[in-house]
């Protein structure tokens, strides 16, 4: 038998290989088991990174007929070759997964193709394509299988025309009419590279209101800016099922709380209802643990309830993003290593792609409100901030939280051009547990987006200048 | 018979230091009156950021949809080049410009500050005269008075103005895109104003006295521009003086020395002079005050406060870095200083920003500053190449990265840069950053969002300390 191993991650995305990159810079003898046959999970292969890769693509398209001509650019009409498109964005995904190939031999970390399966304490069964077997003896175990797709009863994806994120990446042709089942995240990310490339979007959402779980303000006004780009929302309705025609999809809805039907006509129909953990076939059972109802499995520390057993990522509770794996698998390392690797919870930003970016951190009003914690709002609109007026992307707010008593910051939800980037300072300064005056006494850049920031933590105490 | 007016804040310019300080002043209840002649917003809104950077954002845009005519690209085809109407660039950017002019002035009126326009010309440190537009004057007895003349752009005395020969206030106001211009200057203004009309098809050439371009940074730095530059066929002669204009056969030329002391020419339908700018000292009766100077500036303490009680002066006029944030702090601060508050101006660092190709963010010090400072430093580096957010935007490629400077021994952060395309926001977490003291784990224990550039300054930090994730260390 094979040496052992003192970490076994299972999982390639971003927590896993994270993960083991760490473990082998710890010194630690580490494998990493993946399926895909490429390293970077659901973030690079079929996520935010290939998603990523049509934002630009498809906000040049749309800006070239829309916007150019006001600044004196006289453009005929632009083509669209969406292979071409497809094919540089595939190109940009393979260097990244590629990458990370050559970040695991650089640390000294085994790759293993194949599905992972926990063969009990210390085991860990590696079936490859063509039905192999290999068994990994370990020290340790990490879970890192991140979350799946979740379905929508009554509703199959073929990936062709009725598709999750993963088809949607891919389509053939630009659909004429795309209906998204659900305004989360990802919905609306891809359903604005779709529009952009003129497709005619609905998006049906069951809850009242788009951007479940951010602020509310926020949404609201991420609603209108979008609206305004012809993207069409029917709030508080459900799916009750797709049928295929042969030249159509007519997708049947009625209100959440039943009745009022209405069908709607879709070239395309995009599920993102969600994600859900992905432990199928991980063999849990044999070492004990239960995953709960959601299929989440518990962790202090990211040490599951079995000895040796660890979990990262989609798998386990808190936000499904990359990042936050990533810490987590880093930490994870950490501690298997013996140090004190730690994440910190309340200072997790989000961001959504679409156009104006969504960007958050720490809690929402409502979230504050329901606390029972006096808090004060400073917010500042891009329509007053130079350098947005200079590129004409005025769409949006900064809006800071903070403590009515310490003005410390509580949190930070921005809509704007960029806002994915400014995030990261509130984040910084929530780590440090800062006041908003230590943002508004900060010396920001001039002409930057980023004065806005600044200029919002000025409105906590009521100092705002430039509006 | 003149009409006298007395106010508590006399604020004379109303450019980014001067109309900040105006603000501040009426929000905190102070009876307020700021001079201004030649438009609010001053140089940065009217001929300086605000109108360069309309300038840029255009021209990149237009050089994007040249490059798709040229060659498909990012699946995007187009079959005729794209055209450029100057007049409809021009107009664009003064409707940008208008805005926000009319904006400060609807801030200044909101804030209870009262706007006189005219030119104020000191008669003691406590009075001026102010020549309105319609030729009377008006004379202004301030118990404090906040000076924030700015600064002007830097001729060379052997090619004023004039003619071919230009400055960047009349760069951005060029009917037609001349077909070869000459930059002489590869500061920051040079390089923005050169790169824009570069990209808008204009055939460019720098003339540089020092021996690289953007002397204020280093080569590790610049290598990304330099590289934009060779690649866009820019020359760039480095060591060259300036030496003249001259004619020949309806043509005009630019004569310089080269580094061997030759006299060399180049052909240019404008020569855009861009060695600097120098505070504004003349014309406005700083001789009738009794300050002290600072080699050309006026001279402040910390407090931003001149030898002569109640007088201040910010911004441009009292020294480096001539930067509008800088004036804006500065103006926030006198405004606070004379209603009582207890401040004095000791930032960390001042960021700045240089919107070249790609555009270039700086805060703190660089390697070489910190050791000429003697400290020990630990640096790490992280390439947007192997950054996703990077790639997903066409911005890998072009050499950029993030660079992070900190102590040996304690680890706290003393400068950061960063070179690549659209790093200009990253810049507020960087100033964050210093201004706080962060240590190194500190900004490694903070998670940053994937996938955005940021993540390029945690792994620059991670680099710093041995164990970057995604490069090999």
């Amino acid at each position: 038998m094979a040496d052992t191993y003192d970490v076994v991650v299972i999982g390639g995305g971003p927590g896993g290989y994270n993960c083991a990159i760490r473990a082998g810079q710890l010194g630690l003898k580490v494998a990493c088991v993946e399926m895909r046959g490429t390293l970077g999970g659901t973030c690079l292969n079929v996520g935010c990174i290939p998603s990523k890769a049509l934002l630009h693509a498809s906000e040049l398209y749309e800006a070239a007929q829309t916007d150019f001509a006001k600044m004196g650019i006289k453009i005929d009409k632009v083509g669209l070759d969406l292979p071409a498109m497809l094919a540089q964005k595939d190109e940009a995904v393979d260097g990244l997964t590629k990458g990370v190939e050559f970040l695991f031999k650089k640390n000294k970390v085994d790759y293993v193709i194949g599905k992972g399966r926990i063969a009990g304490k210390g085991q860990v069964v590696v079936t490859d394509a063509e039905g192999k077997e290999t068994t990994l003896a370990t020290k340790n175990i990490v879970i890192a299988t991140g979350s799946e797709v979740t379905p929508l009863p009554g509703v199959e994806i073929d990936e062709e025309r009725v598709v999750s994120s993963t088809g949607a990446l891919s389509l053939k042709s630009v659909p004429k009419k795309l209906v998204l089942i659900g305004a989360g995240v990802i919905g609306l990310e891809l359903g604005s590279v779709w529009r952009r490339l003129g497709a005619e979007v609905t998006v049906i959402e069951y809850l009242d209101r788009i951007l479940p779980g951010m602020d509310g303000e926020v949404a609201k006004n991420a609603q209108r800016l979008l609206k305004k780009q012809g993207m069409d929302f029917k709030l508080g309705r459900k799916v009750t099922g797709v049928e295929k025609l042969k030249s159509k999809l007519k997708v049947s809805t009625e209100a959440a709380s039943g009745g009022k039907e209405e069908i709607l006509d879709a070239d395309v129909v995009l599920v993102c209802i969600g994600r859900r953990p992905y432990t199928e076939g991980l063999g849990l059972e044999t070492v004990g643990i239960e995953a709960d109802k959601r299929g989440f499995i518990a962790n202090d520390h990211f040490k599951t309830s079995a000895e040796g057993v660890w979990v990262v990522g989609d798998t386990t509770y808190g936000p499904m993003l990359a990042h936050k794996a990533e810490d987590e698998g880093v930490a994870c390392a950490e501690r298997i290593a013996g140090k004190a690797g730690h994440v910190n919870y309340d200072a997790i930003p989000g961001v959504v792609y679409t156009l104006p970016e969504i960007a958050s951190v720490g809690a929402t009003e409502e979230q504050l409100k329901e606390q029972g914690r006096k808090y004060k709002v400073g917010k500042f609109p891009f329509m007053a901030n130079s350098r947005a007026r200079t590129n004409h992307e005025t769409d949006g707010f900064v809006k800071i939280l903070a403590d009515a008593e310490t003005d410390e910051i509580l949190g930070a939800h921005m809509i704007g051009k960029a806002a994915g980037e400014m995030i990261a300072e509130v984040v910084l300064a929530m780590e440090f547990k800062a006041a908003s005056e230590d943002i508004a006494r900060t010396c920001h850049a001039h002409p930057t987006l980023s004065e806005a920031v600044r200029q919002a933590a000025m409105g906590v105490e009521g100092w705002t200048m430039q509006m | 018979m003149t009409k006298i007016r007395e106010c508590e804040v006399l604020v004379v310019g109303g450019g980014p230091g001067g109309y900040p300080a105006a603000i501040r002043a009426g929000q905190l209840g102070l009876d307020t009156v700021i001079v201004d002649k030649h438009g609010l917003g001053g140089t940065c809104l009217n001929r300086g950021c605000i109108p360069s950077k309309a300038f840029i954002h255009a021209a990149s845009k237009f050089e994007e949809m040249s490059h798709i005519a040229e060659k498909a690209d990012m699946g995007l085809t187009l079959e005729k080049a794209p055209v450029l109407e100057m007049a409809g660039l021009v107009k664009w950017k003064d409707q940008i410009v208008g805005k926000l002019t009319k904006g400060v002035g609807t801030l200044l009126k909101g804030a209870g500050v009262e706007i006189v326009a005219g030119w104020a010309r000191f008669e003691d440190a406590k009075t001026c005269v102010v020549t309105l537009e319609d030729g009377s004057t008006q004379t202004i007895k301030a118990q404090n008075v906040v000076l924030a003349n700015g600064s002007v752009e830097t001729e060379l005395a052997f090619m004023p103005f004039g003619g071919p020969v230009i400055g960047s206030t009349q760069a951005l106001e060029l009917s037609e895109k001349p077909e070869k211009l000459v930059v002489v200057g590869a500061g920051y203004i040079g390089l923005e104003l050169g790169i824009a009309f570069r990209k808008l098809g204009s055939e460019v050439t720098f003339v540089e006295a020092a021996e690289q371009i953007l002397p204020l940074y280093d080569k590790d730095l610049t290598r990304p521009v330099t590289m934009w530059l060779k690649k866009n066929k820019v020359d760039v002669h480095l060591k060259c003086k300036a030496k003249g204009v001259s004619q020949k056969s309806g043509k005009t030329f630019l004569e310089f020395e080269d580094a061997k002391g030759e006299l060399q020419r180049l052909e240019a339908d404008k020569i855009l002079v861009a060695v600097g700018r120098r505070p504004l000292t003349e014309g406005w009766g700083l001789e009738n005050m009794g300050l002290d100077m600072d080699g050309k500036f006026v001279k402040v303490d910390e407090r931003c406060q001149t030898p002569m009680r109640g007088v201040y002066a910010i911004g441009d006029l009292v020294g480096e870095p001539l930067l509008a944030h800088k004036a804006t702090a500065q103006g926030e601060l006198v405004a606070e200083v004379i209603a009582g508050h207890k401040r004095v101006f000791d930032p960390m660092s001042i960021a700045a920003v240089c919107f070249t190709e790609p555009e270039l963010v700086g805060v703190g010090l660089t390697p070489d500053q910190a050791k000429a400072k003697g400290l020990d430093v630990i640096v790490g580096k992280f390439p947007f190449a192997a950054s996703g957010r990077a790639l997903a935007m066409e911005g890998g490629a072009d050499g950029g990265f993030v660079r992070v400077v900190a102590r040996k021994d304690d680890h706290v952060i003393v400068g950061i840069h960063a070179v690549g395309k659209h790093v200009s926001e990253l810049s507020g977490e960087f100033a964050l950053a210093i201004e706080m003291g962060a240590r190194l784990e500190d900004i490694s224990g903070t998670i940053h969002v994937h996938p955005t550039l940021t993540e390029g300054f945690a792994e620059s930090v991670l680099a710093s300390l041995g164990h970057p994730i995604h490069i090999s260390a």
